[in-house]
């Protein structure tokens, strides 16, 4: 609270003038003032994130982890307990069963077997299941609908190369803005959006763990497009501080030029997550009606990108942006 | 303000509606059945086998044999010979040095069930191994496609290996006259006269020992020629006679080749994917799209007004474009393998469309409420909005380059970390770069553009319409 009274006794401008100058003597919203209770509530989320990892732990996708899953359709119905013993008996490895309905298909019923253990499996083993299972049940018509077998080493090296892909992309971008921004402070202001980022990649990660979705290859693809989307946000902000500030000049605060900044971006800001939204939204919806799995573990976690990237970029990269501007700031005048 | 006439305005707005109308649905006309494609539209895109269905899968070599670049470079002929001979003639193929992976992708149809491309899988990775052995005698026959017999399975004599295909260096179809004047078809082999697989050597013994006598080469199981040995061969240079055309010389060539290979391929990943599945997707996708640009519409033009119509068709112009580049409408601009994730690029790239579009008039709206005027408002507003979207878009696309680079063709760390198995992320990148692209086309370029010439319309220049109050002149 100190450093807020100082700063004000400081400004030549009051936030009245500020506004009733550069806003039409509308109301600006104070942003940076309720940065504890943004903070708060994203250390809260990433608390709970955190904790929830503990407890349920990571899932791999067998994209990554190495291993296999053969999945099936069969019509008609079938003693589920039955068909796990008889397809545990032909093979060593121990293996896990999920049934599920499809919706869309002719092909009524799934059943997907996934084999414990990360090694692939021999191809020789999946001709067999299905001849088995055909003989098994002659009038299921059991046909192999999918299948997947991914050797450990190559899953793992496609993840670390995702990884590795994130990471060039972040420094580009932070290089980006520290040159495009150096009237607003370059670095600090790709530092608080890459900061910004890092919150958004935590909550997509986060919905992965609480919804125990696996990481797979789709994470990877919405993790990139969030750190395009959110920065895209933050960058209209950044963009608008620099111009008002160029308006406003050195006299008023950091503090209040970015909240009215922030405030006259609002309606974009929103108008555009809504419009984003309901069109990814829609995808989903669409995805689910026609049981889509890989599509809907897709549109989910935008979703939840999309909303946390809008926030993130107003209240946390801006307020920490904002932080940084008045710490240098009071290290200038106590020098 | 700079004014730009009136009919400018239509020129844009037709010119982008049948660009993306053609684009979309393509250009095509039928002469009796033969359909001829003029402009390719959405029906001409190539679809990914996670749309269609297909069979993706990568070999390596077993027991992990460290294999030579051109080993590898000459297993992907190998199996690029196998996919032709099977009627495969729509797949990708990549050999990774890196690593010693081969990569093989293709479509598999419906109505084929997914056993055979089990089979398919095994058949193309199933190096052969060539053999020499003394004797000619089989087990068993077999009908061979073209209804000649097969010999199968070495027994007695025969089941001793003199020589594997190692010891070969290359094998070449080649033909002759023979007296009679007729051409008659070899296949002449070179044996690999240095180091510990020294053909020349162990094949001079070979015939030095089983001279008169029959020696048999077979592939696998498979007893391809029982040559008798005439006198010790010490040249290095050997010939296989028999009843060829010349067509199945070459396969023999080509197939002892394969055998020569060192190493047997392992299949490392496979994946089937049924197309029933694949074909649900893509309807489904094409429904979302359909709901989602409604909404996205109805959302522009109910907020925007005016500014929010030509958004509306911009935006088709944008997606007509990101089309056209996937599609091969441009002939410049080769065609490309559309994927799920490549649509969800492609759904990205609108939204930073409609971003673009939005700040657009949202910073009009702005400056009117500030009380400027119609002109003042536009120009204004056009001028401060476009930085912003400078800076958003280009973002993306340093995104969407470095995906291409990492996932594509170049793959520029594949000296660390190999091949990757998914390309998929790859066309997610290109599709979020021709989208974005576009956008600045169309979002930056022509909706400025046709904005200017619709203000010069006097029953348009109503504040309202782009904005302002209600009552506002």
């Amino acid at each position: 609270m100190k450093n807020d009274i100082q700063t004000k006794a400081n400004s030549k401008m009051t936030v009245e003038e500020i506004s009733n100058k550069y806003n039409g003597g509308k109301k600006i919203i104070d942003f940076v003032g309720k940065k504890k209770i943004f903070f708060g509530i994203s250390i809260a989320v990433i608390l709970i994130g955190i904790i929830c990892n503990f407890v349920f732990g990571t899932r791999l996708d067998i994209q990554f982890s190495g291993g296999a899953t053969i999945k099936f359709s069969y019509t008609g119905s079938i003693d589920q307990e039955e068909l796990y013993s008889f397809i545990q008996a032909k093979t060593t490895d121990k293996i896990t069963t999920s049934f599920s309905k499809d919706l869309m298909g002719n092909s009524g019923n799934n059943v997907s077997v996934q084999f414990s253990g990360n090694d692939s499996i021999e191809t020789e083993i999946q001709k067999s299941l299905e001849n088995d299972l055909q003989e098994k049940y002659p009038d299921n018509n059991f046909v192999c609908l999918e299948s997947n077998s991914v050797d450990p080493s190559m899953g793992f090296n496609f993840f670390l190369k995702c990884l590795t892909a994130v990471a060039i992309a972040s420094v580009l971008m932070v290089l980006y803005v520290t040159f495009r921004f150096k009237k607003i402070g370059g670095l600090s202001a790709g530092v608080m959006a890459l900061v910004a980022l890092f919150h958004d990649v935590a909550m997509i990660y986060f919905m992965y763990v609480i919804f125990q979705m696996p990481i797979d290859s789709s994470f990877i693809a919405v993790v990139l497009m969030i750190l395009g989307y959110s920065l895209n946000d933050t960058i209209v902000i950044y963009d608008r501080v620099r111009e008002e500030r160029k308006l406003v000049g050195s006299k008023a605060d950091v503090g209040d030029v970015f909240n009215l900044s922030c405030t006259k971006t609002i309606k974009r800001t929103i108008m555009t997550s809504i419009t984003t939204l309901s069109a990814i939204v829609v995808v989903y919806v669409v995805a689910f009606v026609f049981n889509i799995s890989s599509v809907q573990g897709f549109a989910l976690p935008m979703m939840i990108g999309i909303v946390s990237g809008c926030y993130s970029s107003i209240c946390i990269a801006g307020p920490l942006w904002v932080m940084w501007q008045r710490h240098k700031k009071s290290q200038k005048t106590v020098k | 303000m700079k004014r730009v006439p009136k009919p400018v305005f239509f020129i844009v707005a037709l010119l982008i509606l049948a660009f993306s109308f053609t684009a979309l649905f393509g250009v095509s006309y039928y002469t009796g059945d033969n359909k001829n494609t003029v402009l390719k539209g959405i029906g001409d895109i190539r679809w990914g086998i996670d749309i269609r269905g297909g069979v993706e899968a990568t070999f390596k070599p077993a027991n992990n044999v460290d294999a030579t670049d051109e080993q590898l470079e000459s297993a992907k002929s190998i199996i690029e010979l196998r996919m032709v001979s099977q009627g495969i003639t729509d797949y990708e193929l990549y050999a990774d040095k890196g690593s010693d992976r081969i990569i093989v992708r293709f479509p598999w149809k419906s109505e084929d069930d997914t056993q055979n491309a089990v089979e398919a899988i095994d058949e193309i990775s199933s190096t052969a191994q060539l053999t020499f052995r003394p004797g000619k005698s089989y087990a068993s026959t077999d009908i061979g496609s073209d209804g000649s017999y097969v010999y199968k399975t070495p027994t007695g004599d025969t089941e001793t290996v003199l020589m594997d295909g190692s010891y070969i260096e290359k094998a070449e179809a080649q033909y002759y006259q023979a007296d009679d004047g007729t051409r008659k078809y070899v296949v002449s082999l070179t044996f690999k006269d240095s180091g510990d697989k020294n053909g020349k050597e162990r094949f001079g013994e070979i015939t030095t020992e089983y001279v008169n006598q029959t020696i048999s080469i077979w592939m696998d199981d498979i007893m391809l020629s029982a040559p008798t040995v005439n006198s010790a061969i010490t040249d290095g240079k050997a010939q296989i006679e028999g009843d060829f055309t010349a067509e199945e010389a070459s396969q023999l060539a080509e197939k002892i080749n394969a055998g020569a290979l060192p190493f047997q391929l392992e299949t490392s990943n496979y994946g089937v994917i049924s197309a029933t599945l694949g074909e649900n997707s893509l309807l489904a996708m094409g429904y979302a799209a359909v709901i989602a640009f409604i909404i996205i519409a109805l959302i522009m033009i109910v907020f925007y007004r005016l500014p929010g119509f030509i958004a509306v068709i911009s935006l088709i112009g944008q997606m007509g474009l990101a089309i056209a580049a996937v599609s091969g409408y441009f002939t410049a601009i080769p065609s490309f393998t559309m994927t799920l994730p490549g649509i969800a690029g492609l759904i990205l790239s609108i939204g930073m469309g409609v971003d673009c579009n939005v700040i657009t008039a949202e910073r009009i709206k702005e400056e009117i409420k500030a009380g400027r005027t119609l002109d003042g408002a536009l120009d204004r507003g056009t001028k401060n909005s476009l930085s912003a979207i400078i800076d958003g878009n280009m973002t993306v696309i340093i995104v969407s380059i470095i995906l291409m680079l990492v996932f594509g063709p170049s793959n520029i760390l594949s000296i660390i970390f190999g091949e990757s198995t998914t390309g998929t992320i790859y066309s997610f990148g290109y599709t979020l770069l021709v989208g974005v692209i576009a956008n600045f086309i169309m979002g930056v370029f022509f909706t400025r553009i046709m904005l200017r010439s619709v203000a010069g319309f006097k029953f348009l220049r109503k504040k309202w319409l782009f904005g302002g109050a209600k009552n506002e002149k």
